[in-house]
């Protein structure tokens, strides 16, 4: 099994359609939802996904046939290091618990693969070390 | 055991001095004992770095061409004051720019000048016989002004109170965002490493102590504003906001890693300020408060969502307690964030520790002891009779 974080834009025409339930049904995934947005421009789902390898390629690519983009999200947040002064004002703010504070060191570790790219660090940081990547 | 300035500046220029870090003195007098450890120890070192919004810089841009005596000045389109002589002003850190006031302000100059940038300068003037020139358009860096100098009013507070929010939104203050419902508590204090826990009654510091300030040296100008010696306490050290530091010293030779511009979602701009004060082991007294340690040293827990000077504490707790990373509150377990870098305090009572065994800096008797005694009053709105 394995994870994967990946963003779906919806064109305006798809936001009524039933699509992402054919990941569950037809292709046996699961997925969590972790931010849903509907604007003008269209949706947008970002969603965690679990399952084999194989699965989880052909389930996207069926998403994509329906008119779907899909954009595999690797990295959402950029901490700039020289702007970081660890002060751990992140750490209480994370919903994620994807920000630890090092209690050797008391410097601020930041877990890439856990960040669910809700940008809220972003906002809190008062040095403005942390940047969106999109 | 007793020791002086002389003794101990003396040592330093020998190169003998037994300098520590607070950290460093509190594992050896666990290990030894107060009364071993003051007989070893010359000289505890100390350290922090938080926002201290209390801060700015006075500067002198020297005389234009044809003179004017500068009524407005901005920095970066960051308006300072000018109501000093001609061509002095005052940059204030959380003073806001008038075109990006939200990232950008005082502070953000302050480090643009440290980091040796080159700052637009636009001041405007009625004109007088001796100053005809009504406008300059310009720029500036540290080069080509005569003084730069941080002139902090508060800095360095004794202890601070630790904030949380009970209320259903969440709140942009300047202890960071707090969540709704207990959903988080920041504090900022450096605990068992910051300056004046560590000599808590200020004995060795004073009008005229040298310290490391923002990378460079400063001086402990005077009390700071909002200097109070009554909370209650425990272990010897108050809890909660107390004494505080009016520092100055020459921007020239600090450095942006110890004075960095910082921005609050929802409050405004201040600045990060790194200060670190060496403390003299004069007696056993001295060491004993130096090598207090973060579970003895006590901030009250104040809920953000009560907007009144009088609200009252909802607990008060310990910095080993905060730094562990949780607080148990109303029998929720609560996450913590600080907002004064550990880190960074580390980094600069190491600093002074290097730089005083180095002889780069020695020790400072205070010219003057700040207020043994001193309340803090409220601003209430009254009449011209009542102030009288």
């Amino acid at each position: 099994m394995s994870k994967k974080k990946v963003n779906l834009y919806f064109p305006p025409e798809k936001v009524n359609e039933p699509i992402t339930y054919h990941l569950v049904k037809d292709y046996g995934l699961l997925f969590n939802i972790l931010r849903a947005v509907v604007e003008e421009k269209g949706g947008r789902l970002l969603i965690e996904v679990e399952g084999r390898p194989a699965q989880i390629s052909e389930g996207l690519a069926y998403i994509r046939s329906r008119g779907v983009e899909v954009k595999e999200l690797n990295e959402y947040v950029d901490k700039d290091l020289s702007r970081c002064t660890n002060c751990g004002m992140c750490v209480s703010i994370c919903p994620a618990d994807a920000i630890e504070m090092d209690r050797e060191t008391w410097e601020v570790i930041f877990h890439q693969s856990k960040c669910i790219a809700c940008g809220l660090c972003v906002s809190s940081c008062p040095p403005q070390a942390m940047k969106l990547k999109i | 055991m007793k020791r002086t300035y002389e003794e101990i500046n003396a040592k330093i220029q020998r190169g003998d001095a037994v300098v520590m870090t607070a950290e460093e003195a509190i594992q050896l007098a666990e290990s030894k004992g107060i009364e071993k450890a003051a007989r070893e120890v010359d000289v505890v070192t100390t350290g922090t770095f938080g926002a201290m919004c209390s801060s700015g810089a006075f500067i002198n841009f020297g005389h234009a061409e044809p003179p004017i005596r500068m009524s407005r000045v901005w920095l970066n389109n960051v308006p300072a004051y000018a109501g000093v002589a001609a061509v002095d002003a005052y940059i204030g850190a959380t003073e806001a720019c008038e075109v990006d006031g939200k990232t950008y302000g005082g502070a953000h100059v302050i480090e643009d000048l440290v980091r040796g940038e080159a700052v637009h300068l636009r001041a405007t003037a009625p004109g007088t016989d001796c100053y005809p020139r009504k406008d300059i358009d310009t720029y500036i860096s540290l080069k080509t002004v005569n003084q730069a100098y941080l002139y902090n009013p508060r800095n360095a507070y004794q202890n601070y109170g630790v904030a949380t929010n009970s209320s259903e939104k969440a709140l942009f203050t300047y202890m960071g965002k707090l969540l709704p419902h207990y959903g988080n508590i920041t504090y900022s204090s450096a605990g068992q490493l910051s300056p004046l826990l560590k000599d808590p009654h200020l004995r060795t510091i004073g009008i005229g102590t040298r310290i490391f300030l923002g990378g460079g040296i400063g001086y402990v100008a005077w009390e700071g504003t909002q200097y109070k010696t009554t909370p209650a306490e425990r272990n010897g050290v108050p809890v909660g906001s107390a004494r505080s530091l009016a520092v100055i010293g020459d921007l020239r030779g600090m450095s942006p890693e110890f004075l960095q511009a910082l921005s609050f979602t929802g409050y405004g701009i201040s600045l990060g300020v790194g200060i670190g004060v060496p403390i003299p082991i004069l007696d056993e007294d001295l060491m004993r408060t130096a090598v207090i340690r973060d579970d003895q040293i006590y901030a009250p827990v104040l809920d953000y969502a009560i907007q009144s000077r009088t609200r009252k504490p909802i607990a008060e707790v310990s910095y080993a307690q905060l730094k562990s990373g949780t607080i148990e509150l109303f029998g929720k377990r609560v996450k913590t964030s600080s907002l004064s870098s550990y880190y960074k305090a580390r980094i600069i009572a190491q600093r002074l520790k290097d730089m005083i065994m180095e002889n780069e800096f020695t020790l400072t008797q205070p010219v003057q002891p700040l207020p043994a005694e001193r309340t803090v009053k409220p601003l209430d709105v009254c009449s011209k009779e009542d102030v009288l």
